[in-house]
């Protein structure tokens, strides 16, 4: 065994084998009581206590790290005395790899819980399936992708194990195809070795707890507690494995249970919320307490998505949506991205819960414009059903939850702009008039979004975009396979092209970026004549060196994306609107499904070494626009004109999503008269044809004092770019980007 | 009709009932020493110069045919000096300007046009929301008033009014009958006082108030309260007697001084005008709360 890897601290006689781990933080750490502990907020009241102080102490101890350091003590399991298992197949390394996951893992039982199961291999935490050879990783996991928990609650575990068995009597099936469906059983069995490990535990310490989990998951839930138990732990083990899932519907799939109960009257809605409560406090078992400077570590993609219709149209709103709301208000977790589909039927009530909970800051719930979500996904090509039950992958890519493969990939239109058409990184091109300029940009792009598409396919099946298909094989993956519709009945992977649908989707980055460059050359060379063509090639290869004059003047006379102003935001619209045209004639020619998105999710942190000096005025490294939004510093107008601005695009054609961030100032949503505001501008960008709103209320001096003294403030959470992240886990450029775009609404 | 206004401000959350659109009227007839928006106040300098902005490129100083701006040969090498004194507001400068160092406090606009901003926001106003008018004091302007909230009233749109109440009680009629709501304020019911802080006597304001409840105009009242001038026994007395005369009146809100109006008044040239001394505590605020509300006739909003 090599021991030069960081991950091989744990020794294969592991103590934890059979142990629950009790530390002396308890006793050590722990606030005199819950209800003294303050859970950070931008609002100038508390936020409200609903939980017991027992909860609300768990959580803490969970927010802070606790349970995240744990697991960095047992990083992975190794796999090196498996007998054989050099000379195994990919598939029966994983199965092996997986079982001995299963027997080795942690057990982790906390005091206040109220669901069992944890993840507790720190491995995992790097996006790795955490059993190692000889020190090393096996295989990279799966994340961006919603799983089939539904289908978990129904039928229970045994209701899929049942499936594979009938599918494998199908005597026509070809050897890799009983190699995958074998592994998912074999997946189930380990997962039977994980569960009877936990009722051992459990049965003296945990006696509820026990009496549910001998029932889920592997049989069909009963009730409301046995239904959270089943959802967290076939959760919690796929985190076990590695894979980051997203959660889904949760209101949809747990509000029936929750409705029985509480009519029945087994359950108060008290304590049906302490029962949810804790499975968001263990949804936190990975947040570390140390504090890894990076892009954020709130990001584990388990996303939620909530309220909108059901498959015959139904309103799903339920008492479960409360809670989740209620919860996340209370505890400000912001692991779990909260999206919430709005629209027609939307309850005014559930509006105003949204932005009572949007007000405390931490840009925890976000919303979708369920009618034009639902009206892009049918134009796109699902059918009505299938669009009505669209949740996410983990971050906020429009899916089909339990059933879409899911990938993104994510260019900087930018970059092209300023390279390929303008020829800034080498002898510039010359253009006579903008419409030239434009149409060889449009050529540009569409070579880009062709690259992509053509590596895109030759990736995930050694071919090009052709009649003769088949996929390629790909790293094992049947954790995720077994709980995702398509690959029992095809027998092939998730990965591997098993789900009923393949997603693979171009995103443009940069696209204000590029608006704004074509609208500055538009007025500055072509209308005013302030300077040639090739003059202003020349200043911007120069970084706008000794001319500070005429930068100043593009920065400040002209209006830009994002300020409701037409003649400005034609020109990132219609960059939007024509990538989405270049992406929709690429249609039909592969099984693999293409849709257009557009995201930076802070690669614009990334790109900006790459990219020249703009012409507008922004000089070579900027950190420039974030996914939809406008470039940092040039929007003046407010929210409302943001919003505005951001609708006028056919959003409705970026069938993967669009989103936009709006920060808006603590003081702009205080009072009564706040919520009512937000209320009103989620109205606004519903009734304007957005896609995907973003609001996040801060405080740039909270964010600055944060900065100095991190360890005070490490709760506090903001909206990144798609997810959440405590703001003390941002690395300096993250956090300024965040700080400088807070000024929204003031 | 042209209306002088200095600023327009979409998703305005704290001037009326939801999101608004409030529209700044430049001048105003007091001289508040607390003024949070100095710029308003009429016979102020014409132009906001923000230093940070400057490049010193020395355009400004070519411009001005007045000679209000200067560059600095020495000190902050080539960095440049405004004079408001000087300037007789032609706005040469502003134009020549490519940073927006200089910048007009206030513009001409037509009341259809503002009404056209305001409008892009419609979407946003559901029931509650709408335009405020707000200043300086907008009365000052009261055919412009009128006209906008005409235009308002065509358009569905609810219509606040913020006055400080000293303007010519003939204009009050025509426009309480096209305003949803007046936000007044209440300087301070001890007059002598009011004379000395803001210049005026608060006998006019009084009095139309009085007429605007008895035309049955709906009314918010407010008052700014400083440490060591206003926050005390006499005024919030007088404050509370106000309210519980006025039949429509439905609330008093109490605002705590701030020095907001300072960093505007430097940059126009004024010198800073905040007074940290004037702040009160937060506990000050509460305990002025407690005392109006046991003042004051039930049935009146409790003060936030
Ligand atoms: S506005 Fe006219 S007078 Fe005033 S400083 Fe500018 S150029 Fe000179
Ligand atoms: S024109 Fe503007 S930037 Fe140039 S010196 Fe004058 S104020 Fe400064």
């Amino acid at each position: 065994m090599s021991l030069e890897s960081p991950w091989n601290r744990m020794s294969l006689e592991s103590p934890y084998k059979h142990m629950i781990l009790e530390s002396p933080w308890n006793r050590i750490h722990r606030e005199p009581g819950g209800n003294n502990l303050e859970f950070y907020t931008a609002f100038n009241e508390k936020r409200p206590i609903r939980l017991n102080a027992q909860t609300r102490e768990f959580a803490w101890e969970s927010l802070h790290g606790r349970y995240g350091e744990e697991s960095l003590r047992t990083p992975v399991v190794a796999v090196d005395d498996i007998i054989g298992f050099e000379r195994m197949t990919e598939y029966g390394k994983y199965d092996a790899a997986i079982a001995r996951i299963a027997e080795m893992a942690p057990i982790r039982i906390c005091e206040f819980e109220t669901v069992s199961g944890a993840a507790t291999l720190g491995g995992a935490i790097d996006h790795v399936v955490p059993a190692f050879w000889r020190g090393g990783k096996l295989w990279d996991s799966v994340s961006h992708v919603t799983l089939g928990f539904g289908k978990v609650l129904e039928t229970g575990i045994d209701g899929i194990a049942q499936e594979l068995i009938l599918r494998l009597a199908d005597p026509a099936l070809g050897a890799p195809q009983i190699e995958i469906l074998e592994s998912m059983r074999n997946t189930i069995g380990a997962l039977r070795v994980w569960h009877k490990r936990y009722l051992e535990a459990l049965a003296r310490v945990k006696p509820a707890i026990h009496g549910n989990l001998i029932h889920v998951p592997f049989k069909p839930a009963r009730h409301f507690h046995e239904a959270v138990q089943s959802l967290w732990f076939v959760f919690a083990f796929e985190r076990l494995c590695g894979n980051w899932p997203g959660i889904g519907r949760i209101d949809e799939m747990l509000g029936g249970f929750l409705k029985r109960d509480l009519a029945s009257g087994v359950l108060t809605l008290d304590e049906a919320r302490e029962i949810l409560a804790g499975f968001f406090i263990k949804g936190c078992e990975w947040i570390r307490r140390d504090i890894p400077e990076d892009c954020g570590d709130a990001h584990h993609y388990q996303n939620i998505v909530l309220s909108g219709m059901d498959v015959d149209g139904q309103d799903v709103t339920n008492e479960v949506t409360y809670l989740v709301l209620d919860i996340v208000e209370e505890l400000g977790i912001g692991d779990f991205p909260v999206s919430v589909r709005i629209g027609g039927n939307t309850p005014e009530k559930l509006l105003t819960r949204m932005a009572e909970v949007i007000r405390h800051g931490g840009g925890i719930v976000a919303a979708y414009n369920e009618p034009l979500i639902l009206k892009s996904l049918t134009e796109f090509g699902y059918s009505t059903a299938e669009a009505r039950r669209f949740a996410n992958d983990g971050c906020w890519e429009v899916q089909v939850p339990g059933k879409t493969h899911f990938g993104y990939y994510p260019f900087d239109s930018l970059k092209i702009l300023l390279n390929d058409t303008l020829g800034l990184n080498g002898t510039p091109a010359l253009f006579d008039d903008f419409g030239s300029l434009y149409a060889k940009y449009l050529a540009d792009l569409k070579r880009a979004v062709e690259g992509i598409y053509r590596d895109t396919v030759r990736d995930r099946t050694g071919q090009l975009p052709g009649a003769d298909w088949h996929w390629r094989t790909a790293i094992p993956c049947s954790a995720v396979s077994m709980l995702t519709e398509g690959c029992i009945e095809s027998g092939l992977s998730y990965l591997g092209g098993g789900a009923r649908y393949n997603v693979m989707s171009p995103h443009i980055g940069g696209a204000p970026d590029a608006g704004n460059s074509l609208y500055a050359i538009h007025k500055l060379v072509f209308e005013e004549r302030k300077v040639s063509f090739s003059g202003l090639m020349a200043i911007l290869q120069s970084n706008w060196e000794g001319q500070e004059a005429l930068r100043q003047y593009v920065l400040n006379q002209y209006t830009y994306y994002g300020n409701d102003h037409d003649e400005a935001d034609a020109f990132t619209c219609n960059v939007l609107n024509d990538f989405a045209g270049i992406v929709a004639e690429l249609k039909g020619r592969c099984p693999i499904l293409f849709p257009a998105g557009v995201s930076t999710f802070g690669r614009q942190i990334e790109w900006a070494p790459f990219r020249t000096a703009v012409p507008f005025g922004r000089r070579k490294g900027d950190i420039l626009s974030s996914n939809t939004s406008p470039t940092p510093g040039t929007d003046s107008a407010g929210a409302t004109a943001m919003i505005r601005s951001y609708c006028k695009a056919d959003l409705s054609r970026q069938a993967n999503g669009a989103a936009l961030d709006v920060k808006l100032h603590h003081t702009a949503v205080q009072g009564e008269n706040g919520v009512e505001s937000l209320v009103a501008l989620l109205k606004g960008f519903v009734a304007l044809g957005g896609f995907f709103l973003q609001p996040d209320v801060v405080d740039a001096t909270v964010l600055r004092l944060a900065q100095a003294n991190p360890e005070d403030y490490k709760t506090l959470s903001v909206r990144v770019s798609g997810w959440n992240a405590r703001f003390v886990t941002l690395g300096p450029e993250w956090q300024e980007m965040v700080i400088e775009r807070t000024a929204q609404g003031v | 009709m042209l209306l002088s206004i200095t600023n327009i401000q979409r998703f305005s959350t704290h001037d009326g009932p939801g999101v608004r659109t409030t529209v700044f009227f430049q001048g105003c007839p007091l001289r508040c020493a607390w003024c949070h928006n100095p710029e308003t106040q009429s016979g102020c300098p014409m132009l906001f110069y923000v230093a940070g902005r400057c490049i010193g490129c020395g355009a400004c100083v070519k411009a001005c045919p007045n000679g209000a701006h200067s560059m600095h040969p020495f000190g902050r090498t080539g960095r440049h000096d405004y004079d408001a004194t000087l300037c007789k507001g032609c706005f040469r400068c502003t134009e020549a300007c490519p940073a927006k160092a200089v910048e007009p406090v206030s513009r001409m606009l037509d009341p259809v046009e503002i009404m056209e901003i305001v409008l892009k926001d419609k979407v946003f106003y559901g029931e509650k929301g709408g335009i405020t008018l707000s200043g300086g004091e907008p009365l000052l302007q009261a055919g412009g008033c009128l006209e906008l909230l005409r235009l308002a009233k065509d358009n569905g749109l609810n219509t606040v009014v913020e006055t400080a109440g000293h303007f010519d009680a003939t204009h009050l009629a025509p426009i309480a009958a096209l305003t949803d709501l007046f936000l007044w304020d209440f300087k301070d019911g001890n007059a002598k006082r009011h004379k000395e802080y803001t210049g005026v006597s608060n006998a006019l304001i009084l009095k139309n108030l009085r007429a605007a409840d008895a035309l049955g105009s709906k009314i918010l009242l407010r008052s700014m309260l400083a440490k060591g001038i206003n926050l005390e026994e006499e005024h919030l007395h007088s404050l509370a007697e106000t309210a519980s005369g006025l039949k429509h009146c439905i609330g008093v809100e109490l605002l705590s001084y701030h020095p907001y109006g300072g960093s505007k008044s430097e940059q126009m040239g004024l010198g800073d005008n905040g007074r940290k001394d004037w702040i009160p505590s937060a506990e000050e605020m509460r305990l002025a709360g407690e005392t109006l509300h046991r003042l004051m006739r039930p049935g009146i909003r409790e003060p936030e």
